[in-house]
Parts: structure tokens; sequence; C-alpha cells
């Protein structure tokens, strides 16, 4: 066990690393630089702007300073938005509301999407079966830019502001305006994991060790929740690696339209606005982070299946 | 029903089981009887598909959609089975009747422990042991069914065993809470020859030293030949012919017992005859003919044998079959002529 | 039949009809001479593959259902605007703003009067209010009085009631609903018009094919691609195989919508670029969709392909090993031939389900993309970029966010419902409880 986590955590650095490269290189490899959007600045402001930031030396001595800053924790200042603050604060900021958002969004989708699952799947052929299908095969259809905006368009007030929910974010309205972005966002994520776990447990329900519980007098429950439920969430776990990067990335979407001020808002418009250092900072932040959940998840998933090997094969 | 009341440890009445498939429905068992006594063994013998397995979960109250049982009784010591309510049936299963399946591999949860399977048995049928008396228990099982250093094994998931002690594993599993019946459903078919051997012995030690019945569910002669004392041999999900093992061997009456009797090679007299099959395939269940459904491959078939189905006629106190050859044997005079070697 | 004898005969658990018995005839023990066993049993028909697999899709309510919806859908998108006489960017001035629902000229006329007395109401409660006061009203008591009485803007609906007046289906300009009335023929505008006054049912039909369009293209690049690296994966294996399967973990580490939104940001410039160097037929399709369009193919091409990467390697090794590729090897047949005649066709099931399945993935990606403001440049339109914009003006304008949002989420349903029925139709796995076979 202890040998597959260390395995697994090299792997997750290795990629980390990889995307810093790539990222790097991309944004460097961008035609004009990040001066020639606005005000066409003259050759000898441009070159002295480069000698400043260090932008006139060849990319790989630039990746060499870039992974250097990055050790000493200077991901470089945003050039547009907030002019020289430095990217590291910014992330610092406004990364825990989108987590706060992610975290309770993912919660929930885990929790009812589980429940759900289990629930069809044991009153198959049930209306309580169909239904939860109807609903879930529907959510998995709709992006979560849709959802985010039909519940916009349903709780907006007259007067711009919410009704029973609010729908611009804000602070002092406490856990209230938390409800319609967790919502949307943990929608998706909740519908694929109830579709998940209804699959893998009428799977499981049909395997052979099942049959042999029940053939040995296990009653219902216990067979359920004890002996199938730890095989049927094996799946779920799995895709939970996946869910930590659409959550996130979902997250994008419905800080916009709810005016979350958080980071996946913020690295949307620092796309719009093509300031660099803040697109290159983030994306660095995010994937690693991402990447360190799904290493999390994997140990995870070792952890409840003893059988996996190292590598992930034909799953 | 009185419970104890008649011999019988149990007496299955004409059960009938289908499948209701979107392709229409499969009549799995159409109308079996059979009975066995206390420390008897029955064999049940037939080509895949015959309906054998389903008979026995029928017994265990395991026939889920879109299967469901028609109709006939099963009763075990004189209480009808299928009227079992769900308390009872849990009881039931694993303590008074147990089963062990065809492929231990896939028999046993892989994420818990060997022990932790046993103990989880245990206890559902045990209340208020504690778990060092359970722990006791289960090891005192495993070493029961031929499983050596126990205490290693119980700590053990099911990946880490070979198909035979994971077989014992399933025994000992079956046994633990002492059932008077043991239905065993195709044990030995995806062990080795040498280790089908070795649960083959074990099942009649354990039958000797428990006094518990077996029902045997399998396609090995042999294994019947060597365990069984009454044999029941099915053909698409009837019983065409049931009696003592002596009976069966030596005085088929039906063309089908016939035909799976020739078909095994015979080594010691004759290396230079052709491989005897039964000619045709396995009936399709769900487009069985009209009349006997052997017909179709019967080398003695008749013209009624195409248009209805034999009745099943007593040979003798524990000899019987269904088949129409029977019917004429008698009707032209009380001679018993054999099938037409 | 001599019936003492029947009655000798001891007869077991089943019990024949005594008549049937009594009316057996000798004859009825002929030995019937051995053709073959199917011979005498009739009716055993033999159904090819794809022919099983057609009838099983069909008994599929839910699939059968979405594949009509999506027919009609594409004839909705690709045959629509030919009928409807608005272009997708005509600005038909005078039809501003109009909702999908109109007043008739008549009931118009009712209303305003109507609308017009409310204000005159208003008016006069004010004029009153300061008269009393003796003296200009301030704002906030002209403001309460204003609350007080019927606001003749947001009451309108309860005038329309209060006169039986009711919403006519469609919607139509003044100017529009005149020359009706003078026998001209106009065509509604279905869905109602933008700020623009373009025809939003049109834009709609337009979207759809974009979304359509780009998802079909970008699903099979992917499926290229994946399938072709599958391929030579799963074929391959040993080193080769765990060398390309390293690369697709790493890959697949990477979160994807952050690296497409990455590489759109990045490859636009140089799109930008390409497009203005010549006057090529590439140059024009990158001008005609758009770079940022181009550059979402591309990305999506260059992160999605991994995981039909991985569903083909995954059936190219099942298959590799089982004994037909044994035997067509010992016959001499070459890898090439192998790959053409044994494998793709047996892989071709699972490759029609992942395409059904990466198509609403790509039009979920593009309609995010264009969402976002990454996707398509206007005045191209698609679903997604139509919901982006309808959310400013989500409160009186409702019906432009919900339409488009709606559709596309029915275009994603109706893949995906067609995709897992034809992923349950290759594979029925028919379990039945306690049978064992």
């Amino acid at each position: 066990m202890a040998k597959y986590t260390l395995k697994r955590f090299a792997s997750a650095l290795v990629t980390i690393l990889f995307v810093i490269c790539v990222t790097f290189l991309l944004i460097n490899s961008i035609p004009g630089g990040p001066w020639t959007s606005d005000k066409n600045p003259s050759k000898a402001t441009v070159e002295a702007l480069n000698e400043k930031y260090g932008l006139n030396k060849p990319p790989i001595v630039q990746l060499g300073k870039y992974l250097e800053n990055l050790a000493k924790g200077d991901l470089g200042v945003s050039l547009k938005m907030q002019k020289n603050r430095p990217v590291a604060e910014i992330i610092l900021e406004k990364f825990p509301v989108s987590a706060g958002i992610g975290f309770f969004a993912l919660l929930w989708s885990l929790i009812a999407g589980i429940f759900l699952g289990s629930l069809a799947a044991l009153k198959r052929g049930t209306w309580a079966d169909s239904l939860i299908r109807v609903v879930c095969t529907v959510g998995v259809s709709m992006p979560s830019f849709v959802i985010a905006s039909l519940l916009l368009t349903a709780f907006t007030g007259k007067d711009g502001t919410g009704g029973v929910f609010p729908v611009i974010f804000d602070f002092s309205l406490g856990f209230k305006s938390y409800i319609l972005p967790c919502f949307a966002l943990g929608l998706y994520s909740m519908c694929y994991i109830a579709r998940q776990t209804r699959a893998s447990m009428l799977d499981e329900l049909s395997k052979d060790y099942i049959r042999t519980a029940r053939a040995m007098g296990l009653s219902s429950f216990t067979v359920v929740f004890s002996q199938a439920l730890k095989n049927a969430v094996i799946p779920v776990i799995t895709f939970m690696g996946t869910d930590i990067a659409l959550v996130f990335c979902g997250g994008f979407v419905v800080e916009t339209v709810f005016s979350v001020p958080g980071l996946g808002r913020y690295f949307v418009q620092s796309i719009q606005n093509r300031d660099y250092p803040v697109i290159l900072g983030t994306t660095v932040f995010l994937a690693a982070f991402i990447i360190l959940m799904n290493f999390l998840a994997d140990v995870l998933y070792k952890a409840v299946d003893p059988r996996i090997e190292l590598t992930k094969g034909d799953r | 029903m009185n419970v104890g009341e008649g011999s019988k440890l149990i007496e299955v009445k004409d059960l009938r089981v289908s499948f209701f498939t979107p392709e229409g429905e499969i009549k799995a068992v159409d109308g079996i009887s059979y009975a066995l006594d206390h420390g008897e063994v029955m064999g049940i013998v037939g080509e895949s598909g015959a309906g054998k397995s389903v008979g026995a979960y029928a017994i265990m109250g395991l026939i889920g959609a879109p299967g469901r049982v028609l109709g006939g009784e099963i009763l075990f010591e004189g209480e009808d089975v299928l009227r079992f309510g769900k308390k009872r049936m849990r009881a039931f299963r694993g303590g008074e009747v147990s089963m062990i399946f065809q492929d231990p591999k896939t028999s046993l949860n892989p994420v818990f422990t060997v022990g932790n399977q046993l103990r989880a048995v245990y206890r559902a049928h045990n209340r208020g042991f504690s778990t060092a008396e359970a722990y006791r228990r289960v090891a005192g099982m495993l070493e029961l069914a031929g499983i050596s250093d126990a205490e290693k094994r119980m700590k053990q998931y099911p990946h880490e065993l070979s198909g035979g002690l994971l077989q014992r594993v399933m025994i000992a599993m079956a046994l633990i809470c002492s059932p008077k019946l043991l239905i065993a459903d195709e044990p030995t078919n995806s062990l080795d020859v040498t280790v089908q051997a070795q649960i083959l012995e074990l099942i009649e030690r354990l039958r000797r030293e428990t006094g518990m019945g077996v029902l045997f569910i399998t396609h090995d002669l042999g294994a019947v030949a060597k365990l069984c004392d009454t044999v029941s041999v099915m053909y698409a999900g009837a019983i065409v012919e049931q009696g003592t093992v002596d009976d069966i061997f030596y005085a088929p009456a039906h063309p089908y017992t016939l035909g799976l009797l020739r078909s095994v090679p015979d080594r010691e007299n004759n290396l230079t005859r052709r491989l005897a099959t039964i000619e045709g395939a396995p009936a399709d269940s769900l487009r069985l003919p009209a009349g006997c459904p052997f017909a179709p491959r019967c080398e003695s078939c008749m013209s009624i044998c195409l248009l209805r189905r034999p009745p099943f006629v007593e040979l003798s106190e524990k000899h019987g079959s269904a088949c129409w050859l029977c019917v004429r044997n008698r009707i032209a005079g009380g001679e018993e002529e054999t099938p037409h070697e | 039949m001599d019936g003492r004898n029947i009655k000798r005969i001891k007869f077991g658990s089943f019990q024949p009809d005594i008549g049937v018995l009594l009316e057996l005839k000798p004859e009825d023990f002929t030995p019937v001479k051995a053709e073959t066993p199917e011979e005498r049993v009739p009716g055993t028909e033999n159904g090819s593959y794809r022919h099983a697999v057609w009838m099983r899709f069909k008994k599929k309510k839910a699939a059968t259902a979405a594949f009509c919806v999506l027919v009609l859908i594409i004839i909705f998108a690709f045959a629509g605007p030919i009928f409807v006489s608005y272009g997708y960017d005509e600005f038909n001035s005078g039809a501003e703003n109009l909702f999908p629902w109109h007043y008739s000229l008549e009931d118009q006329a009712v209303l305003d009067k109507a609308m017009g007395s409310t204000e005159d109401r208003l008016s006069a409660a004010l004029n009153k209010a300061a008269a009393e006061k003796g003296s200009a009203l301030s704002s906030i008591e002209s403001a309460k009085i204003k609350a007080e009485s019927d606001n003749p803007f947001t009451d309108m609906s309860k005038i329309a009631r209060e006169n039986n007046i009711h919403k006519k289906p469609f919607g139509y300009s003044l100017g529009e609903l005149e020359r009706k009335a003078a026998g001209e023929k106009v065509f509604p505008h279905v869905f109602g018009t933008d700020k623009y006054g373009r025809d939003i049912m049109v834009r709609v039909m337009i979207g759809t094919r974009v979304s359509l369009l780009v998802g079909i293209f970008a699903a099979l690049l992917v499926l290229f691609i994946g399938t072709v690296y599958g391929l030579i994966s799963g074929f391959s294996g040993g080193g080769v195989d765990m060398v390309m399967m390293r690369f697709v973990e790493l890959i697949y580490a990477m979160p994807d919508m952050l690296v497409i939104l990455l590489l759109s940001t990045v490859l636009k410039p140089a799109l930008i670029n390409y497009q203005s160097s010549g006057e090529g037929v590439l140059q024009s399709l990158v001008g005609l969709l758009g770079p940022n369009l181009i550059a979402m193919f591309i990305a999506f091409a260059l992160m999605y392909w991994v995981t039909t990467a991985r569903i083909i390697r995954g059936q190219v090794l099942r298959l590799r090993s089982q004994e037909f590729i044994t035997a067509a090897k010992a016959l001499g047949a070459g890898p090439g031939r192998i790959v053409r005649k044994h494998l793709l066709p047996n892989c071709a099931g699972q490759i029609i389900v992942t395409a059904c399945l990466e198509i609403p993935s790509a039009i979920f990606l593009e309609s995010f993309l264009s969402f976002l403001g990454v996707g398509v440049a206007a005045p191209m339109t698609s679903l997604g970029s139509m919901t982006s914009d309808a959310l400013s003006g989500i409160e009186t304008y409702g019906y432009r966010l919900v339409i488009p949002a709606l559709l596309l989420s029915v275009i994603i349903l109706t893949f995906n419902l067609i995709g897992d029925g034809l992923r349950d139709a290759l594979d029925p796995g028919l379990k039945m409880k306690g049978e064992k076979l």
C-alpha cells in the first residue's frame, strides 16, 4: 500500500511538472507578447518592458526562472486586471470562495447521488426507479450553464435581486447565497453518480457472491449495505477524480452566472483580458490542485479495493 | 402441516418455475417431483440448461425476477418452503439448508477477508456470541473442511487462495450452522481433476459425520456413481428418469439416460470404438416442441412422441421414467422391453 | 386400446389424461425414421448479428423516440430556414424586442386606452395630492403615490385580464400587424426578436446547425484519432503499448477544461495571423467559423481522443487473445489483414457507441466555450452563445434564454439516449437471477 501511494504521488508530481512546462511554453509562444493588445506601445517601450520582466531571454531560461520562482511561491504579478498585484496573493484571496462552493457541491452530489442510485437499484422497476432514472438522464444532458441560467431566470425577482433564493452571491447573506450555486454546480455530478451507482449496484446484486450471501441467510439490509455497497461504490470513487475537475471547471460558469467572486470567474476574465501571468498562474495552480485530488482519489480507490495493481490498465 | 411429520427430509411435488423474458416464457422447471430421506444423497444430472440448478434455487427461495415459481410444493420436514415468510426463510437458508455453488472464485466477496465472511454467516444465525467465540468457531470449521493453518487463511482475501481451497472455504461456510441438507450445485466444475476428487471425498466424509442429506447437481456421471444413493435425470425442465444408482446405471429405461451412459468414454474396453454422442443440440427452452422434449434427438422416437408429452411411469418401487416406450411396453402385455440398444 | 392394460400402469407425478391414453392406437407407436433433429422441430430461424442488434434497439422505446426527435431537430435546423423569410443576421427595423406572443390590433387599441386611462388616473392622483399639499410634491411623496396606484406597465397583464384580452401566439411588430391586416402574408416571428430585430427562430435554427455540426465533426475527429491510436497500441502490445498508454495517462491526468481554455487562448492569435496571411481555402474556413472555433476543434482533438483510445485498446486486447485471431495468424494472415478483417468489424459496435456518446461531449464543450465567450464569433451564432447573450436581459426577456438552453439540452439528451440504447442493444447481458446456463 505504501509503495503504491508513493508511486502514485511521484506520478502526480511528474504530471504537474509536465503541465507547468507545457502551459508556460504555450503562453510564451503567443505571438506578439502581452503588450500588443491595447495601447500599441513603441518599440523602445516594449523592449524596456521585456527587459524588466525578463521576457527577452530564450524560453528555456525563462522556464527555469519561472520554476525557480514557483518554488519560492512567486507566481508573478498581474499585468492587466490588477496591475502589479502578485498573482499568488490573488489566488489565495479568491480560491477559498471557489473551494467552498466546490466542496459543498461535491458533498451534496455524492450523498444524494449514492443514496438515490442505491434506492433506484433496490426498487428496480417501480415508479421510484423510473422517476430517478428520468431525472438523472435529463440532468446529465444539461450543461451546468443551462441549469444555472434557468435557475437564474426562475428565481430572479422583478427588480433584479433574488426572490426566494438570492441570485447574486453575497457573503453577508451567509449560507443562503450558497444554495443556488452549489445546487447548479453539483447537479450534473449528482445525476452521473446516481446513474453510475444504480448501474453498479444492479451489477453487484447479480453477482455470484451476493447470491452466496443471500443463500447463507444474510438479511437484505446486510447484503446491500455491507456486502454490495462497498463494491458498488468503487466506480464512483474512480469517477471522483474526474468529478473534481468537472466541478471546478463548471465553477467557471456558475461563478459567472451568479456573480461569485471566486477564482473561476477571475480566470475567465483573465482569459478575456489576456492577462497572461494570471492565466499562467491560475492554470498552474488549478491543474496542480486537480492532479493532487486525483491522486487522493487513487489512494482511496486502492484502500477500498484490494485487488488493483499499479497501472490503471483497461478499467 | 406439523413439523417433523413424515420421514422425508425434503419432498418436492410437481414444482413449476418459469422465466418470463422479453423473448417469451422459458419453462425452466415444468413439473418435477422427488424426495430425499435424511442422510440420503441424490444426484441430479442433465445437460446445461436442463433446469437442474433452478429447482435447487427454488428450494432456497432464490428465484428472482424475471423468474417465478408457478406452482407445486416443497416440503422440508413437512413444512412448505414456498410459503415461508421473509424472516423464516432467512433462518432457513444457511441454517437448515445450505447451498454451495459452482465457481468458488466468484462466489466469495473479493473485498472482505475469508474469516470476515464466514463470521458474517455465523453471526447471521447465532446472536449473542462474542467475537472470540465466533472466531474460534470459524477456525474450527475451516479445519474441519481440511484447511490447515486456518488462522492464516482467515486473514486472507479470496483472490489470494486457489480454487480448491476456496471451495473448501465455501463448504466450511455452508456447514458452519450445521444444516440438515446440503445442496451442491456443480461444485467441482471449475476445479482440476485431482482437486475434484478431494472435494468429493470431503463432502462424503462430512455427510457421514453429520448425517446430513445431500442434493448433488452435476453432469459428471462418474461422481454420481461414487457418491449418490439415488439419481434424477433431467432434460429440458422435466425429470425423465428417476431411480437408485443401480437402477440408472444397470437398467436405464429412458433413451436419454442411455445416451448419457453411452457417451462416457470407455477406456477399458473400447479404445477403437467411435465416441458415442447424442445427435442434435440441447433443447431451446423458448421453442420446445409439442410432445416429448427429447423426441427430436431420440433414436426410438415414435409418432406419439412428437404429439404428446409422455407420462411418468413407475417401473419399480423407486424406479420410474417418463417415456412412451414404457407405456408401450406395459400395454403390450407387461413385458419389460428395454429401449433398443 | 385395452383399458385394462392401461390401468395396470402406475403413473408417477405426471398424471396423463386417461382419455388420451384410451385413444392410443398401435400406429401411434410406429418409429419415426431419423431425419436430422432440426427437421423434426419446425421454426428455428437464424438471424444475423446486425439484425439482432437492430431488433433489440427497436425495442428500446426511449432510444427510438430520441432518434425520431433528433431527426425532427435536424430537419428543423437544416430545412427550416428555407421556410422562414428572415435571414439570421437580418435586422428587421421596427420589429425589435418582440416577445413570442402578441396582441391583435383591436386588442392593442383597447389596451392602449386602458393604459392611457391608468396613466391619466396616476397623473390625476399626483395633481390632486399636489393641490392638497399646496406645493410641489417631494420625490418621496410622489413615489409613494405611484406605488399605491396601478403601474401602467407591470400591470398590463392585469388590465388585459380585466378586459378579457388574451395573448395570441407568435410575435408581430405593429407594422407587420398592419401589413397583415392589409392582406399581405407576413411570416410570424415565432420566437420573437432580439434587440436588433433579428428573428430568433431563424437564429435558433442556425445556432442548432452550428452546434450539431461542430459536435459531430469534433466527435468524428476525436474518434478517428482515438481509434487509430487504440488499435496500434492494443495490437502492438508489449513495450510500445506501455509507452503509448503512459502518454495517454499523462494526458488523461490533465484537467481538460483548463487546457482547452488555455489552448483556445493561445491558438487564437496564431490563427488570426494565419487567417490574414492568405486567400486560400483553409484561410477562409478559419474566417468563416472564427478562430475561436477552430482553436476549440484543435484543442478538443488534442485532449479528448484519450477516452476513445482507451476503449478501443481495451476491446482490441480482449479480442487479441481470442482463438480466432490465433487461427487467422496460423493461416498466414498479415497484421494489416487481421486488423481490417477481424479486429475492426468486432470493434465497430464499440466505435459507434463511443461516437454517439462523444457527440454530446463535443456539443457540451462548444456550448460551454461559447457561453464563456470563447466560442463562435458573431454574427455566426450557436446555442451556447445565444444562451450567454440572453443572460443580461433575463428579467424581461426570459424566453431568449430558455429556448436555446432547452433545445441544447434536448439535443444532448437525444444523443445520450441513442448512445445508451445502442450500447444496450450491442450487449444485452441478459442475466436472470437464479438461472445458470
